[in-house]
Order: C-alpha cells, then structure tokens, then sequence
C-alpha cells in the first residue's frame, strides 16, 4: 500500500542503494504531520456511527425523492445499505488519515465504483451530499484541532471529486 | 510492501472496523519515536560497508576452509558474490527497520533465498553466521555500546553523535529482524 514510506523505500530498492539522508528527511517530514492526522482519525473513529448517520439523514433530507417507489432507497433494507456505504467511505478515510495516503481510499472505494453505481443505477450525487454535508458540520475546536480538521476534509473532499 | 501504518490498515479492514485509540497508540509510538528510528537506520547504513565486511571476515576467521580452494568463498569471484550477498540483506533489513514493517524483508530477500542458496550450494550455516554477526554489530551501532574490541589503540574507531536514549526497543525490533533472516536460512 502506496505511503511516503513505502514510495521512498521502493525508489531507494529500484536503485539498489540504502536508505539515503533525502529518504529520511522525507520520512521525518511525514512524521511531523503525522500526529495532526492520528487525531483526526481517533476522533472520526470515535464519532463514526454518529457521522454515519448524520451524513445519511441529510442526504435523504435533500432527496427525499430517494424513498419513493422503485428509487434507491425504496425500503428499508435499501436504505441501510446506504447507510452502510457511508459508513464505508468514512472508515476508508479514517485508513486514509492513518496511512497519510489515499491509498485505501483508491484502492478500496473509487477503483471501480463508476462502474458499480452506473450497473446498479444509484446516484452519486447522494453521496456527494452527504459526504459534503459531513465535511461541512466538521468544525474546529469543538471536533478536532485545526491541523486534524485540515487533514480530514482533505480526504473527504478527495471522496467527492471522486464521486463527482 | 507494507508499513507500520498500512499493516494496521490491512489488519482492521480484515475485521472491517475503523482504526481506534486502540491500535492509535502503537502508532502514536512510532511516531514519537520517529527521530530515534531515523538515527538507528542512519546507524546502520553509514557502517554499512564495515558491518558487511566485518561479518564476512569473520565468518569465514571462523571457518577459514571457505577462503581454500573449494571453499565457497574461492576465488575473489565468490568472495565478492558473498559480500554482495550481505550488503544486499542489510540493506533490506534497513528498509524494513525504517518502515517498521518485516513485509519488504519476506517478499523481497527472503522469499526463495534458502532455496536459491540450496541451489547454489551455498552453505547456508555459513550465511546465517555471516547475518548473526550483523546483528551483533548493528545493534552495537544502534545503541552505541560498540567497542574497540580486542585492538585498544585502534584509532578509526568510530560512534555516530546521536542524542542519547532509551533504544531497547528499537534494539530488539532490528535484532527481530536479523532472526528473521536466519530463520528463513534455517
């Protein structure tokens, strides 16, 4: 999985060469933000069920459309799935904010998900919606720090280009 | 290839949960240790060509029918190759000490080396004892207790300035994985 380390170590493996001063230098600047990412992704650990759920109820507030007859979220079972799709995309970015990466958000939630949405004919605009509606209530100091706020909504902004 | 941050990832997305305090806090260790991991790699990679050489040396001063005529380590061709071989392991064991994960080591040193070795007919006692005074010698580097051994004039003895602390566990994650290595040849 793609992370500063594992990209320096890589280069310095294609070259045949130990790790150089460069190397180190740019694993220590990725130590340094490291720790305004570990915090952001303890708090969005802590409060996931709860954004998952308030990420939901506005999307389906904006389209209620969704829950009328032969929609996306035309029972209940539908609808939990949704739920659970959030709840997915926001685990992916708590990986995300551990790794300092988009790596599992690429490989775990994007790669493919054009074509999933297209087959199954859900709309991504839902998503986005909920997804901005979590970026935007993410406020600091009363959730995280500045620097973890930053890091959060960087990847969540991520999510909905990908999406959008 | 993994480290200490995507091996938590691949481990909590098995069990599908998020990423907690939990499994936060080794992290967090890491992270607060970083500057010290960085020092212990530097330790190692800048005596590298010593740790190498010195643990051929010795390796074959234990064992001087590798340096005779066919012994493994005859001609200069082979005594080369041998070399080569070690500064290859130590370089990949630096890489995994600095990623903090053992998955760059297994996948791409370890995998088939004892069987290239059998192949080759390298003697596998020999290359273990050759990575086991490695060993001695980097965590010597890396905690600074080395010495001037049995030579007490010797005056290109060498300590990297790092700042002082407590390298234990940085000490027994290294040795983990020089074991590592000799347990693949074993």
């Amino acid at each position: 999985m793609k992370s500063v380390v594992t990209t320096v170590v890589t280069a310095a493996d294609a070259a045949g060469r130990f790790p150089s001063q460069n190397d180190l230098e740019a694993v220590q600047g990725n130590i340094q933000r490291a720790a305004a990412r570990l915090e952001a992704a303890e708090k969005l650990a802590n409060g996931w069920e709860k954004v998952t759920r308030e990420a939901g109820d506005a999307c389906f507030k904006k389209y209620p459309y969704l829950k009328q007859q032969g929609e996306a979220g035309s029972n209940q079972t539908k609808v939990d799935k949704c739920y659970r799709d959030l709840g997915h995309y926001l685990r992916l970015i708590n990986y995300c904010l551990v790794v300092g990466g988009t790596g599992p958000l690429d490989e775990w939630g994007i790669a493919g998900a054009r074509e999933v949405y297209r087959t199954l004919n859900l709309p991504t605009s839902a998503y986005v919606e909920a997804l901005t509606y979590t970026r935007d209530r993410a406020c600091s100091p009363r959730d995280m720090s500045p620097q973890a706020l930053n890091e959060l909504k960087s990847y969540l902004d991520y999510a909905i280009n990908s999406l959008s | 290839m993994l480290d200490a941050f995507s091996r938590t990832v691949i481990s909590a997305d098995a069990k599908n949960a998020a990423i907690g305090s939990g499994e936060l806090a080794t992290l967090r260790k890491y992270v607060s240790e970083g500057n010290k991991r960085l020092d212990a790699v530097n330790a190692i990679t800048s005596n590298a060509s010593c740790i190498v050489s010195d643990a051929v040396t010795g390796m074959i001063c234990e064992n001087t029918g590798l340096i005779q005529a066919g012994g493994n380590c005859y001609p200069n061709r082979r005594m080369a190759a041998c070399l080569r071989d070690g500064e290859i392991v130590l370089r990949y064991i630096s890489y995994a000490l600095l990623a903090g994960d053992a998955s760059v080591l297994d996948d791409r040193c370890l995998n088939g080396l004892k069987e290239t070795y059998i192949a080759l007919g390298v003697p596998l006692q020999s290359a273990a004892r050759a990575v086991s005074i490695m060993k001695a010698s980097s965590t010597a580097h890396i905690n600074e207790t080395n010495t001037t051994g049995t030579n007490p004039d010797e005056t290109r003895f060498r300590k990297m300035e790092t700042i002082q602390g407590d390298c234990s566990a940085l000490v027994a994650e290294a040795a983990s994985y020089f074991d590592r290595v000799a347990s693949a040849l074993a």
